[in-house]
């Protein structure tokens, strides 16, 4: 059974960029740009070091404000809204180099993943309320199940800094499946995976968007590439192409751009 | 087995702590209720130094404020201990959020030396302000208390008391720190951006944190106040701080349990020491520097790196 | 309040912003050298200070000598502390809170030191250029406090120029930028730290020295030395010795108007509020400290 393929046009639109741009001091790094990701989509975001990938991840999660344009996630602008408002709202994203919590254990850092979905405050933990180990026991066995599901419950004892780090970039996504995030942005998940590491990686990104999570995500690997329905190219803080991978190949302007620079 | 084992010697030392205050002398009962009173402003500043990464230089001001609202209201007011202790308490929370809100904003350096410059500034208001605290003659004569209708007016019976209420914040603080706000708390020191993208609130989390570790501060001071029926200046300086800052790094600021090792070491070693007149201070100062540099995790990290250095 | 005492507060709060720009400049090498805020800089005034008291007074050294013994000191305290701790505190990347932590420590152990080894006594020296008097808008200010400004601003000029145009003085400029980069370029980056403490030792010690003539030193008054130093330092951007004088400016007038509108007692809350509201409102204002966001 697999579901009919869904136009960019058709369906519901869960981030819209419009118009972003944005400066570091005189440093011109996001220039009008126009990114869309329907639901359940994979979208790829790639370009050269120092396009401006990154930037535009901040920009989404709120870590930096842009100097202009729009984000809206599911039809709304979130300009107003913090970091933890919009993760809250079900945006989530990785960082370039993975950042798990490195005292933590994996089943703790797991854990974490539950944060925005409980609700335990700093009084009802400290008296331990029934509602407070209720709550703490039914995270502590769903993340079991996120640790068994991507193969590191054996690990969950671990502390997550002792881990090699393509293990750390599993703790990270077994992290971010465990929040269920509507959006997801993946910053450079392949770089440090060995072949069949990144081969992973796609089954766990295909399972993403077959949960109905939205990925964005940006990779040098263009083998990865592979799994994006749709991918847009930005260059020198430009999107010079959008289409699908195959397509986004012989396009003579993004091999005199990027893949000839390559 | 290792289990069965930490049991047994958690029973062996319940049985001595508690037949504790009718073996020893007087003297060293007192230095016990000390160690209790210390121990539990120390373990405000273990939460915050063990969870949250902040060096607190500024508790000795919170102490103060629990040990004057106690002797201002019962003496001076003369209404019952209890509302001295619930007032301190009250005030306390209140001035750490007032004063943590901005500079918990403020990270590593500049927010350890921002709480140094507020303990001294509570140091120079409790001197300056004798109409309020009897500046450097102190306030005398505050009440000892009493536990429905029974007097605790001797060490031995006060030593059961604080360490009772002691080992009551070393338990909710473990709850706290095994608990959701705790994971938070951890991660948003190992990674700040990532416990961010998970909707981790950093500021509001480390203000109450700093609002928490006030009201322990504050209940010390209210339990000091009672205890010693005097109090004044030269209790609550920064001195004062650094000494409750050094509980928790004695021992290793990630374990709460630790706080005891922390507050019996404070206490005791100026007892043990006290042949040296003066120079127990700078034994002091050189067991803080000495652990900062030869043991990252404290005392209590300390079975791991022998481990670590001679393998096993 | 008569315009004589106004002045007399001014002038003072004036004097004493440059031993605080002082401070302040030696706790920015050391942090522009290691990236480590010395909460220990007030106690190199304070030993700085003291030997140069005993040197003079107990051993009769001449002024002059005496006041260089003292530098000495302070060199040699920020020699051993860096040797002693701060190098296997880096050899182990401890973080911030560790250093911060040792220093305090530091401080504390050397002010108990101080207690056990000179008691309680506050010590005074004799002013530079004697102990006259100089009137200036109806006000007495000790010549000392002439010698005490030109000094500090010859240091300052000083070390601007160590850092601008010698050779050692670029390679620890160097190492505190990029430490891998001056390392590939042969720069010994653990001697150029140790330099930078001894230095920073020196400049405390010196503070020190200028200031006992003033308001006398003892065991106790470290602590407020650095913090007072740190607002100097902070205010000015913590990488530029010039933005310390006007930073420490700040400091000194702030605590002459605490004297003069409320009462003396209340120099220290003036120095330490202003201090908190700086870092609060100006928390990567002129010091640059604003790191880069998200990943
Ligand atoms: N906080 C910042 N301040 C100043 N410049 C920045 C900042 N963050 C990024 N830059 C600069 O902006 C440009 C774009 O950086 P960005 O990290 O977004 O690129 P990227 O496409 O993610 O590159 P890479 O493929 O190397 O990860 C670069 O020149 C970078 O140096
Ligand atoms: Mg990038």
């Amino acid at each position: 059974m697999s579901p009919a393929p869904v136009t960019a046009k058709s369906a519901r639109l869960v981030l819209d960029v419009q118009g972003v741009a944005h400066r570091f001091g005189g440093l011109r790094v996001l220039e009008d740009v126009n990114i869309a990701a329907p639901e359940s989509q994979i979208v790829g975001l790639i370009g050269p070091n120092g396009s401006g990938k990154t930037t535009l991840f901040n920009i989404i999660t709120g870590f930096i404000r842009p100097r202009s344009g729009t984000v809206s996630v599911n039809g709304r602008d979130v300009a107003q809204d913090s970091i933890q408002q919009r993760s809250r709202d079900g945006l989530l994203r990785t960082f370039q180099t993975p950042k798990v919590f490195d005292h933590m254990t994996v089943l703790e850092n797991v854990m974490m993943g539950m944060h925005a979905h409980t609700s335990s405050g700093v009084l009802a933990t400290m008296f331990a309320m029934p509602s407070a180990r209720r709550e703490l026991a039914s995270t502590r066995a769903s993340a079991l199940q996120t640790c068994e599901r991507f193969g590191i419950a054996h690990l969950a004892a671990t502390r997550a800094g002792e881990l090699p780090a393509g293990l750390r970039r599993v703790v990270e996504l077994a992290r971010a499946h465990q929040a269920k995030p509507k959006l997801l942005l993946l910053d450079e998940p392949s770089s440090g995976l060995s072949g069949p590491e990144i081969d992973t990686l796609r089954g766990w990104i295909r399972v993403f968007a077959s949960e109905g999570t939205t990925v964005l995500l940006v990779s040098h690997d263009m083998g990865l590439m592979d799994v994006c329905d749709v991918v847009n190219v930005l260059y020198f803080g430009r999107v010079i192409a959008t289409g699908p991978m195959a397509a986004i190949r012989d396009d003579q302007k993004v091999r005199d751009a990027y893949l000839g620079a390559a | 087995m290792a289990f069965a084992r930490n049991k047994l010697l958690i029973a062996a030392v319940a049985v001595v702590a508690l037949l504790l205050p009718l073996l020893l002398q007087r003297h060293y009962v007192d230095v016990m209720v000390f160690a209790g009173l210390y121990g539990i402003a120390g373990l405000g500043v273990a939460l915050l130094l063990g969870q949250c990464g902040i060096v607190s230089l500024g508790q000795a001001f919170f102490y103060g404020i629990g040990a004057y609202s106690s002797a201002y209201l019962c003496v001076t007011l003369g209404l019952s201990p209890i509302f001295g202790i619930v007032v301190g308490a009250a005030l306390s929370a209140l001035i750490a959020f007032i004063i943590g809100w901005p500079i918990l904003r403020l990270t590593g350096f500049f927010l350890a030396l921002a709480t140094l410059a507020i303990g001294m500034i509570g140091g120079i208001l409790f001197y300056e302000w004798d109409w309020l605290t009897g500046g450097t003659l102190g306030i005398g004569g505050i009440p000892t208390l009493s536990l429905f209708g029974f007097e605790l007016n001797t060490p031995q019976r006060y030593y059961y008391f604080v360490w009772a209420i002691f080992l009551v914040a070393i338990w909710l603080s473990h709850n706290l720190v095994t608990g959701r706000a705790g994971l938070a708390m951890r991660a948003m020191r190992d990674a700040p951006p990532a416990a961010e993208a998970l909707a981790v609130d950093m500021h509001a989390l480390k203000t109450k944190i700093f609002v928490l570790c006030a009201v322990l501060g504050s209940l010390a001071g209210s339990l000091f106040a009672h205890y010693a029926t005097y109090v004044s200046v030269q209790s609550f300086t920064v001195e004062r701080s650094i000494i409750f800052l050094l509980i928790p790094v004695i021992a290793g600021a990630a374990s709460v349990w630790g706080t005891i090792i922390g507050a019996l070491f404070v206490a005791l070693a100026p007892e043990l020491l006290s042949g040296l007149g003066d120079a127990h201070q700078v034994l002091f100062g050189l067991a803080l520097v000495l652990v900062v540099t030869l043991l990252p995790e404290g005392i209590v990290g300390l079975p791991k790196l022998v481990m670590k250095r001679f393998g096993a | 309040m008569s315009w004589g005492l106004f002045w007399q507060a001014m002038l003072s709060g004036i004097t004493n912003s440059f031993v605080y720009a002082l401070i302040g400049i030696g706790l920015a090498v050391i942090f522009k050298g290691t990236k480590v805020i010395n909460a220990m800089q007030g106690e190199f005034a304070v030993v700085g200070g003291i030997v140069t008291v005993f040197a003079l007074q107990a051993y009769g050294v001449p002024y002059f000598p005496a006041a260089l013994i003292g530098i000495a000191a302070g060199a040699l305290l920020g020699l051993i502390v860096d040797i002693l701790f701060v190098r296997p505190m880096m050899r182990r990347k401890a973080g911030e809170e560790s250093f911060l932590l040792l220093t305090i420590g530091l401080a504390f152990t050397i002010s108990a030191g101080l207690l056990y080894f000179v008691g309680r006594d506050s010590y005074l020296l004799p002013g530079i250029g004697g102990s006259g008097v100089v009137e200036m808008f109806d006000a007495f200010i000790p010549v000392h406090s002439y010698w005490l400004v030109g000094i500090s601003v010859v240091v300052v000029i000083l070390l601007r120029l160590f850092y601008t145009y010698s050779l050692t003085g670029l390679a620890m400029a160097a190492t505190s930028i990029d430490p891998i980069g001056a390392a590939t370029n042969g720069i010994n980056v653990t001697l150029m730290r140790t330099y930078t403490f001894a230095l920073g030792g020196a400049v405390g010690a010196l503070a020190g020295i200028l200031v006992a003539p003033l308001v006398s030193v003892n065991y106790h008054m470290g602590i407020a030395l650095t913090l007072k130093g740190f607002a100097a330092a902070i205010l000015g951007g913590l990488a530029n010795p010039i933005g310390a004088v006007v930073g420490g400016l700040v400091i000194g007038i702030s605590e002459a108007l605490a004297v003069i509108g409320i009462s003396s007692g209340y120099k220290d809350i003036a120095a330490m509020t202003v201090m908190i509201i700086v870092m609060i409102v100006m928390p990567n204002g002129i010091l640059g400290r604003a790191g880069r966001r998200g990943g």
